[in-house]
């Protein structure tokens, strides 16, 4: 015997169950899943928010997504020139100009020899000085560039004219992404001459040297390696080139 | 019997997931959550009063449609006219949800206990007939 068969009858079981049907239906359609997460999280209280998309909103694969696809866009379009040039030697001309204007613009991935300069925070950092900032990163950067260095990327991200470097909470930003510590930072330039520049007395790293962990800073010389090719955003809104007269 | 619902619910779920009719996209979802709220509360109901004894298929059933709509429309409603009435709906639903569900549970555990009694009862009187068969 059923010990929960009742005396009651047990007429509401089926319109409940068809509802119930209904229901379920409805709770799916209401679901916050993957595909709705990042259309409905500023539509939601921000504590609600914070539990449900925390973690899940994966803004960092979908920059790398992005940013994959310009880099292969990019590529793409090099070779495009490159094949439109094999015709004439004007255009040959142009075109070396062109790829030349986009080394130098940090558009192209880059190879050659230079130094890895990795920053890390000190084990167990208490005070603020024992953890790398942004400000250490744009220095070492500028030294950098100030020492002769060609092509400059931290953590994978190359640096080019309009780099910025930012803290953001705790996390320093590489032209808005953020990047985690260790913050590699590669060059291309003369080894040597690199690596004076940041072991100078009194320079940028002695800085974060002197806070008392050396381990905080290691610089290695790399024969080869290659920096990618700039991944951000190029286009312009308020800038015009000024026309230059032809005579 | 309790678990023909819930089985429902599961399957409507199914069902939604392998038609791919969902997962609505932007504002519609909060306003589709308060109705899910309401629904739930109804369908909640509709069990408390199975159990009391007291359930009426229409009033259940247009109880369940209206209110879901309702929800929705006010949830919508509320938005529009810079009024946070989805948060209203979610509490008082929400409020309704549990107090139903304490009421069910209730049922059930009174339900429950009745059974083990009346079973304990049942296996004494055996046993004093039994007794008395054996006495005589």
């Amino acid at each position: 015997m059923n010990p929960f068969k009742s005396r009651i009858t047990e007429n509401w079981v089926m319109p409940v169950s068809a509802m119930g049907f209904v229901l379920g239906i409805l709770l799916h359609v209401t679901w916050i899943t993957q595909n709705t997460r990042s259309g409905r999280l500023n539509t939601l209280d921000p504590d609600m928010a914070k539990r449900i998309g925390s973690g899940s909103l994966d803004l960092l694969s979908e920059v790398q997504r992005v940013s994959q696809e310009v880099a292969k866009l990019r590529e793409e379009n090099t070779k495009l020139q490159n094949a439109m040039s094999n015709t004439t030697g004007q255009t040959k001309l142009l075109n070396e100009t062109l790829q030349e204007a986009k080394e130098f613009a940090g558009l192209t991935a880059l190879e050659g020899p230079g130094l890895r300069v990795t920053l890390r925070d000190a084990a167990g950092a208490e005070s603020g000085n024992q953890i790398i900032h942004d400000v250490d990163v744009l220095k070492v950067v500028n030294e950098l560039w100030a020492a002769g260095a060609e092509a400059i990327s931290v953590n994978g991200h190359r640096i080019v004219g309009k780099s910025s470097f930012r803290c953001v909470g705790p996390v320093i930003h590489v032209d808005n992404i953020p990047i985690a510590p260790p913050v590699v930072v590669r060059a291309i330039g003369d080894p040597g001459t690199l690596r004076g520049a940041l072991t100078l007395p009194l320079g940028v790293l002695a800085e974060i040297r002197s806070t008392g962990d050396p381990s905080m800073v290691a610089i290695d010389t790399v024969e080869q390696q290659v920096l990618p090719a700039y991944t951000g955003g190029t286009a312009r809104k308020y800038g015009k080139t000024v026309e230059v007269e032809t005579k | 019997m309790i678990l023909v619902p819930i089985i429902a619910v599961l399957a409507g779920f199914a069902l939604s997931a392998i038609l791919k009719l969902g997962p609505v996209t932007g504002t519609a979802g909060i306003y589709l959550g308060v109705a899910c709220l309401a629904g739930l509360d109804t369908m909640f109901g509709g069990i408390r009063s199975g159990m009391e004894g007291k359930f009426q298929n229409d009033v259940f059933i247009s109880g369940f449609i209206v209110n879901v709509l309702i929800a929705f429309s006010v949830a919508w409603m509320g938005d529009n006219i810079g009024q946070n009435l989805v948060l209203v709906a979610a509490l008082v639903f929400g409020m309704r949800i549990f107090s139903n569900l304490g009421v069910i549970r209730r049922f059930v555990v009174t339900k429950w206990h009745d059974e083990l009694v009346r079973r304990r009862e049942q296996a004494e009187k055996a046993a004093q007939t039994q007794n008395s068969q054996a006495n005589s």
